[in-house]
């Protein structure tokens, strides 16, 4: 098959890559490039395992072919994390108990993350119509919903 | 109590920070290098035989090692987790769509599917059936040739024709529960690695490492000890993930081309081939008194198992064992049948038969209300097990007396919930349900639960725990309950890899038994660690055992109170250099007390209870027919709170789960012929569906058999939340549904 040229920016870092243009985003980022985060619970849009940041959006990276991703900037769950230190979301979900198998994880905290760079205040309605796409089959959401309040908190020093 | 300081905090879970920062290593997400593809070819047909199977277009494909049949299986072909009935891969015949039928090995997931694709099997359609009554019925298609009766269960207590004799009232009901989808985010997954002195390491994403070693040992016609089980993190299981297929299918495909295969399924491959919360149709015929005494009671549900059995046999018993509610019925006639069909397999799954049956049970016990003109508080108030009493199947009830403050705390709440207005165009209503849920896996039913514990050179203690995390947060609960029995804090513990060569067999994490079991066999190894420190101290230190003692991390001398305590470090580094392990394994098994009686009308019955209640607010749109739940309160007795963050995460998921078997779930066989397979048709529950307050209230009675006298939550949270929808839908709009999931056109309908 005949292959393309890629150039990312995943998470600050350039890369440049070839492949064949009948992949995912998703695939390139976990085969590719190692970056395991963001899971793949469906391939086809309905669960937001997948979901990472394309220029600031939120997105289910297993339905981006690679191609439209091209020259353009990814944030992934790896990419958290600054200098060594936590985002408060990732804090906020470990110390609120949203977490339990963890899968959803990455996806969520990349859905709430775009949501709080966008809206730094937002109220419950907002959070839940950000993570609507995103389904969690343990927790039952209301840990999520209060890890999302205590990160925006935390991100407006309040 | 200083020395429960750990006990009932709401620690950090000890495994989310790999977690949130995506390093938490699930099988999909190990590294590439040196790993083969398989790709699984399944059956279209529910019910085929197969004439021929064609693998040598495949295997001309570049990039194909193998394709793998039934015949590729060196040892046995057909097992199973109760009964062996199921092919590994298929054999003559096909009985569910999505059956494995057989297994293309190749260089990229890519090319296994391409020669999946040139696989050419000959397949004669068979007419399938779908019900499990038609299925019983003369002259149903034979899904196996024995018979499509897997069990019957038949108990019967007292006499119940004499009790409808008695009674004032007599209701007769039949209620309907789907087939649905344990639905863990992360789709079935198995890697396995053949090693040349031919024994594998085979990486799970499973409930039962150690039953996955033992069924693959059966197909591969190997001894125990040429298979390693290995548990990744694993991405949710709620029942699910006690089958063993895939597992079986990566061992058998890495032995055959002895190398390294990864198999993950697909969302539609997890739908349409792993196992399901058995459906089926209740029927149920009660007597009350005027005075709302129920007198008697006959119930005979048909569960559907579909091809295979899987757990459906021990489902059908624990579904008859809670089938007449938390109630005293003295006279019970209970037939249970599970039925072969060509749905999908159903088996373990979270409740484990319990939330079908609770569903009937107390949407008839509002029934009876209404009909008795009773108010549904009072009427349970007035059936419901007490202290001393025994269930109809004659075991004692424990902690009977939760029941009653179940009880009282929902009358509260319910009339607190009755109070609030309805939003402007709906109608708000109010639903009630008792819950209850058993523990352990039965009488008689082997039920053992071993871990160890080392003290290592540094000081920190190794928990080497025998069944796996699924994320109910099993591993956390375990290290707090250790190191409160060590007076350690918590990051004095880690905890090892489940290798089945490396940690004792801790069984299944099921049945609502890990807190109780886990916790009770870590208490116990860690006095035996702690004895077994004093005595290697002493032979050091050259002194009696009785001339030391163990407090917090050091060990202390009685003799020469002048010295500073030892910490326990300088002890294991030392014997640690004398080539000593300090290490101590202890089994926990499930007790069956002398008050269990030998002849019990059923046969394994379980003995242990858990209780609780919820209350639930809804409002219907009486236009469109949606529901909206609103409030939910669950009350549940958890004997003690161990850590009250996994404790409420638990009830929440459990909550979120059972909205979503009354309003939403289904694997449906649609108009075409074909099941759901995928999210967009199969509804799971989202942020959006879950309502704006959900409230969880614990009792504390404690169970003296449990550590600190803590019992399950695993499976409890679900069971009484259709029932408690069904009821307030009721309330609010007078319409009786009979049949989860209630669907908008079933209020529509019946107004
Ligand atoms: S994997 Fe992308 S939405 Fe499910
Ligand atoms: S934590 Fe398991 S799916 Fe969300």
């Amino acid at each position: 098959m005949q292959r393309i040229q890629v150039s990312l920016k995943v998470n600050g870092k350039k890369y440049r890559l070839e492949t064949p243009p009948n992949r995912t985003l998703l695939e390139v980022l976990r085969e590719d490039l190692g970056l395991t985060g963001a899971k793949d619970g469906c391939s086809s849009g309905e669960c937001g395992a997948c979901t990472v940041l394309l220029d600031g959006r939120a997105v289910n990276s297993c339905l981006v072919l690679i191609g439209s991703a091209d020259g353009h900037s990814i944030e992934t769950v790896e990419g958290l994390q600054k200098a060594g230190m936590p985002h408060p979301l990732q804090k906020a979900f470990v110390e609120k108990g949203a977490v339990q198998c963890g899968f959803c994880t990455p996806g969520m905290l990349m859905a709430a993350k775009a949501l709080l760079d966008q809206n730094p205040k937002p109220d419950e309605e907002q959070i839940r119509t950000a993570l609507a796409g995103n389904l969690c089959r343990c927790t039952g959401y209301t840990k999520i919903i209060d890890a999302v309040q205590e990160a925006a908190k935390e991100l407006r020093y309040e | 109590m200083s020395e429960n300081t750990l006990i009932g905090k709401p620690e950090i879970r000890v495994d989310a920070w790999s977690k949130v920062t995506g390093q938490a290593e699930y099988i999909a997400d190990f590294p590439l290098e040196d790993v083969h593809f398989g790709y699984v070819l399944r059956s279209p047909h529910p019910h085929a035989s197969i004439r021929r199977i064609d693998i040598a277009k495949a295997l001309q494909i570049e990039g194909v090692l193998d394709v793998i049949t039934i015949e590729d299986v060196p040892g046995e072909k057909i097992v199973g987790d109760i009964i062996p009935d199921r092919p590994v891969l298929a054999q003559e015949k096909v009985r569910l769509v999505g059956e494995p039928v057989a297994i293309v090995v190749a260089t990229s997931k890519y090319v296994a599917e391409q020669g999946g694709k040139a696989v050419k099997v000959d397949y004669q359609p068979l007419i399938p059936v779908f019900d499990p009554v038609q299925a019983l019925e003369e002259g149903a298609p034979l899904v196996h040739a024995s018979g499509n009766l897997v069990s019957h269960i038949e108990v019967q207590d007292g006499d119940p024709k004499a009790g409808f004799q008695e009674a004032d009232l007599i209701l007769e009901e039949t209620f309907y529960v789907p087939h649905i989808y344990p639905g863990y985010l992360e789709p079935e997954a198995a890697q396995a690695q053949w090693n040349p002195d031919g024994s594998l390491i085979v990486w799970v994403s499973s409930q039962k490492p150690f039953h996955d070693r033992h069924l693959i040992c059966q197909v591969l016609g190997l001894p125990e000890e040429k298979v390693i089980v290995r548990v990744a993190t694993v991405g949710g299981a709620f029942g699910g993930k006690e089958d063993s297929s895939l597992a079986i299918l990566a061992a058998l495909a890495a032995w055959k081309t002895k190398t390294t295969v990864r198999l993950v399924n697909t969302r539609e491959e997890s739908l349409l081939a792993h196992p399901k919360r058995h459906s089926g149709q209740l029927h149920y015929k009660a007597g009350f008194k005027k005075d709302g005494t129920l007198v008697t009671m006959q119930v005979t549900s048909y569960l559907d198992t579909g091809a295979y059995a899987s757990y459906g046999p021990a489902v059908g018993q624990l579904h008859s064992e809670v089938v007449t509610g938390p109630y005293k019925v003295p006279n019970v006639r209970v037939d249970t049948y599970v039925v072969y069909t060509n749905s999908p397999i159903a088996g373990a799954m979270r409740g484990f038969g319990a939330p079908q049956a609770n569903f009937a049970a107390e949407s008839l016990m509002d029934i009876a209300a209404g009909k008795l003109g009773i108010h549904p508080v009072d009427l349970r108030r007035k059936n419901i097990w007490r202290p001393g009493d025994r269930s109809y199947t004659r075991v004692r009830i424990n902690q009977a007396e939760s029941l009653q403050l179940s009880l009282e705390i929902a009358e509260k709440e319910y009339r607190r919930l009755k109070e609030i207005p309805a939003s402007p165009g709906k109608v708000s209503g109010v639903g009630l349900s008792l819950s209850v849920q058993t523990m352990g896996l039965g009488f008689r039913v082997p039920d053992d639960s071993a871990h160890a514990l080392e003290w290592l050179p540094d000081g920190r203690v190794r928990l080497y725990l025998g069944a796996p995390e699924l994320g109910q947060g099993l591993m956390t609960v375990a290290a707090q309950i250790t190191a409160d029995a060590l007076g350690l804090s918590l990051d004095k513990i880690e905890i090892a890899l489940l290798d089945t060569s490396q940690v004792p067999d801790g069984g299944v994490s099921c049945a609502s038994r890990m807190t109780y079991s886990v916790g009770n066999a870590t208490i116990m190894a860690s006095r035996q660690l702690i004895q077994g420190l004093i005595e290697e101290a002493a032979k050091l230190l050259d002194v009696e055992p009785a001339a030391l003692y163990y407090e917090k991390g050091h060990v202390v001398r009685k003799d020469r109170p002048d010295l500073a305590p030892i910490p326990v470090s300088e002890i294991t580094s030392r014997l640690a250099e004398n080539g000593q392990i300090l290490k101590r394994q202890a089994v926990f098994s499930f007790p069956y007390g002398p008050e269990t009686p030998d002849h019990l009308p059923i046969g394994m019955p379980h003995v242990l209870f858990c209780f609780g209640a919820h209350v639930i607010r809804v409002e219907v749109d009486p236009e469109l027919g949606t529901i909206e739940p609103k409030e939910i309160v669950a009350i549940h007795d958890v004997g003690k709170i161990i850590n009250r963050s996994t404790l409420e995460g638990q009830v929440e998921g459990a909550i979120s789960m059972g909205l979503g078997y009354a309003l939403m779930e289904e694997m449906k066989l649609k108009p075409d012929g074909k099941w759901v397979d995928n999210l967009t048709e199969y509804l799971l529950p989202t942020i959006m569906d879950m309502p704006p307050i959900i409230k969880t209230v614990f009792l504390e009675v404690p169970e003296e058999s449990g550590p600190h006298g803590a019992k399950g939550i695993g499976e409890m949270g679900l069971t009484p939340v259709a029932s408690a929808v069904a009821n307030a839908v009721y309330d609010a709009i007078g319409v009786r549904v009979k049949a989860i999931p209630i669907r908008p056109e079933a209020i529509i309908k019946s107004k």
